[in-house]
């Protein structure tokens, strides 16, 4: 692996009494996809929410480094995105204007919000309200909005909870196509239930088990049933009628 | 619509506000052999002067508590918060009696503007401070819990400006109960009325610089953090301009209930949602608002004197909460 992307330092959580996270080292390279996997309430979310520094100070401790440097949180925008499970808005905001916020911290830029909207396959409905489209198409427009964040960033990092809860598989096809995109010039980390499309699509895959990482590697030999049974606690098995999106070769990684 | 395909409509507010203004100006009461008539024409000179001082005092008003509104709506993150739903003007109006009755025991040597609107900047903070704890949950504000705390909250300190209004002298009580039904001054104070100007251009300005910091608030905070927002100094600016301006306006006029409320709402629905339009569109509708309850106000003579503007707003404002309050649950 070249120089880090994102290097975490003794990252951890305590909600109160509850610890969501025990402290946790993580370092991505460029070029690298990671999958995190495990049971509900394993820390996935915590651990995403901590490497985009966006948990409430208390009971947090630990350090998040990008591109070896620390940065201000309008820097570090520049440099990095997140999507939360449940995006929200709270305001009758268009798809186009959602994804506009996306350059709060950078240039607006036109080209950047279209070029996003068309990632995701929304280019067609950017003028409707984002409270008439669908909880899919809603998610896409989370999406949108982080790439269009993004976009000029030489080597952007990606931090995604969940990217492809409630999209239908055509569209996930097309996200991931996208994904891959970002992680070819720098790095995507996001968090998914479905562990045989983590394998599909993920070079990495890091399995947590009640806050603790409890296997780090490729994810053709992380993702495999014997290590995700124990992540799991229930017998999980190889199987051929599981169906999902075929997805377009990768391209090539940054340079 | 793009924010500058809503310039036109930002012109039409304005020039709604210039008629209403214009109206105002014109109508008013004439002492004539007959009593008092109410007469709508050209005054002379010095009445003119007079009506259009209260114009400029209903505006500022109007946009401070319009200001108001949208600051607590943003920070709250709910489209029913407002310095009055919330209880914040009751509690800005007990930290006026308590400084009326401080100086009527003598602690001042006078009334003094600065003093009263010190009193109900401070009543503003801490009710919207408890409000705002009593609202919060692990998941966020709880709507419900929010306007209770505020309901609530704003009846204890009603009831504790109404005892406090027994222990004022005689002469003061009913220049406090006409003040508490929210009134403008009919000989606005040009000291004060600088003041709450210099006020509301402040909160203005403070609120136009972050407009596109509000615009990334309305997505979930871990998105609006990611996205660059500072979103604790962004909501501290929107705690102390809300409450400020609330605090000054209801110093000047009393609790005047929901200009804060209606005036976002009806820049919302004309402007959109981009808050580089909202800031100065809310203060727009809620001068439109006031200054329009000021010239209805003098069309009802019943008998003893002119409505409190309050009153007005109240009886116009009512039924337009309880329309939003049906219309945000769906039915």
């Amino acid at each position: 692996m070249t120089d880090p992307l994102l290097d975490a330092t003794q990252l951890s959580m305590r909600y109160g009494a509850t610890v969501a996270l025990h402290p946790i080292d993580l370092s991505v390279g460029v070029g690298e996809f990671v999958a995190i996997v495990g049971v509900n309430g394993c820390g996935k979310s915590t651990l995403l929410r901590a490497l985009a520094e966006v948990l409430p100070a208390a009971g947090k401790s630990g350090a998040v480094r990008l591109h070896g440097a620390s940065y201000s949180s309008r820097d570090a925008a520049r440099l990095r995105a997140f999507v939360p499970q449940r995006p929200e808005l709270a305001a009758e905001f268009t798809a186009r204007a959602v994804v506009g916020l996306g350059r709060f911290a950078s240039t607006p830029s036109t080209d950047a919000v279209e070029r996003a909207l068309h990632a995701v396959g929304l280019h067609g409905k950017g003028d409707r309200l984002v409270t008439t489209l669908s909880g899919g198409e809603r998610q896409r427009v989370a999406l949108a909005r982080a790439l269009a964040q993004l976009d000029g960033a030489e080597r952007p990092i990606l931090l995604l909870d969940e990217p492809f809860a409630g999209i239908d598989p055509a569209e996930v096809a097309r996200v991931v196509t996208a994904l891959r995109a970002v992680a070819a010039r720098g790095a995507v980390l996001c968090s998914l239930h479905d562990p045989g499309l983590a394998r599909c699509i993920a070079h990495r895959a890091l399995v947590l088990r009640e806050g603790r990482v409890v296997a780090d590697g490729p994810a053709a030999n992380i993702l495999v049933p014997t290590v995700l049974t124990k992540a799991y606690g229930h017998a999980m098995e190889e199987s051929k009628s599981w169906i999902i999106p075929s997805l377009l070769p990768e391209p090539a990684p940054f340079r | 619509m793009t924010a500058r395909a809503m310039l036109p409509r930002f012109f039409f507010l304005s020039l709604v506000l210039c008629c209403a203004a214009l109206v105002r100006v014109a109508i008013g009461p004439v002492g004539t052999d007959e009593g008092v008539r109410l007469v709508m024409g050209v005054p002379s000179a010095d009445i003119a002067q007079l009506r259009v001082l209260s114009v400029v005092s209903a505006a500022l008003v109007g946009a401070a508590l319009g200001l108001s509104g949208l600051a607590l709506q943003v920070l709250m993150r709910n489209p029913l918060a407002s310095p009055f739903v919330l209880g914040i003007s009751s509690g800005a109006g007990f930290g006026v009696a308590c400084v009326l009755v401080l100086g009527a025991l003598g602690v001042f040597s006078s009334r003094i503007f600065f003093g009263e609107a010190i009193g109900a900047i401070l009543g503003a903070a801490c009710t919207l401070g408890i409000v705002a704890r009593l609202g919060r949950t692990t998941d966020g504000e709880d709507t419900t819990a929010l306007l209770l705390a505020g309901v609530i909250l704003g009846s204890m300190f009603s009831a504790g400006t109404m005892l406090l209004e027994h222990l004022v002298p005689h002469g003061l009580r009913g220049d406090l109960l006409s003040w508490m039904a929210g009134r403008l001054p009919e000989i606005p104070n040009r000291a004060q009325l600088a003041t709450l100007a210099v006020v509301t251009v402040l909160a203005w300005i403070v609120l136009a610089r972050v407009s596109k910091a509000l615009d990334v608030s309305m997505l979930s905070d871990d998105e609006a953090r990611s996205s660059g927002v500072a979103l604790h100094a962004l909501r501290r600016k929107l705690f102390w301009t809300g409450g400020v301006l609330a605090g000054v306006a209801v110093a000047y006029a009393g609790p005047i209930g929901f200009v804060g409320l209606v005036g976002p709402h009806i820049a919302r629905r004309l402007l959109g949602p981009h808050h580089g339009l909202l800031v100065p569109g809310s203060a727009l509708a809620g001068a439109l608002l006031l200054v329009s309850a000021d010239a209805v106000r003098q069309v009802f003579d019943l008998g003893s004197g002119r409505l409190p503007v309050g009153v007005v707003t109240a009886l116009a404002g009512g039924p337009a909460f309880l329309w939003l309050l049906r219309r945000g649950s769906g039915r």
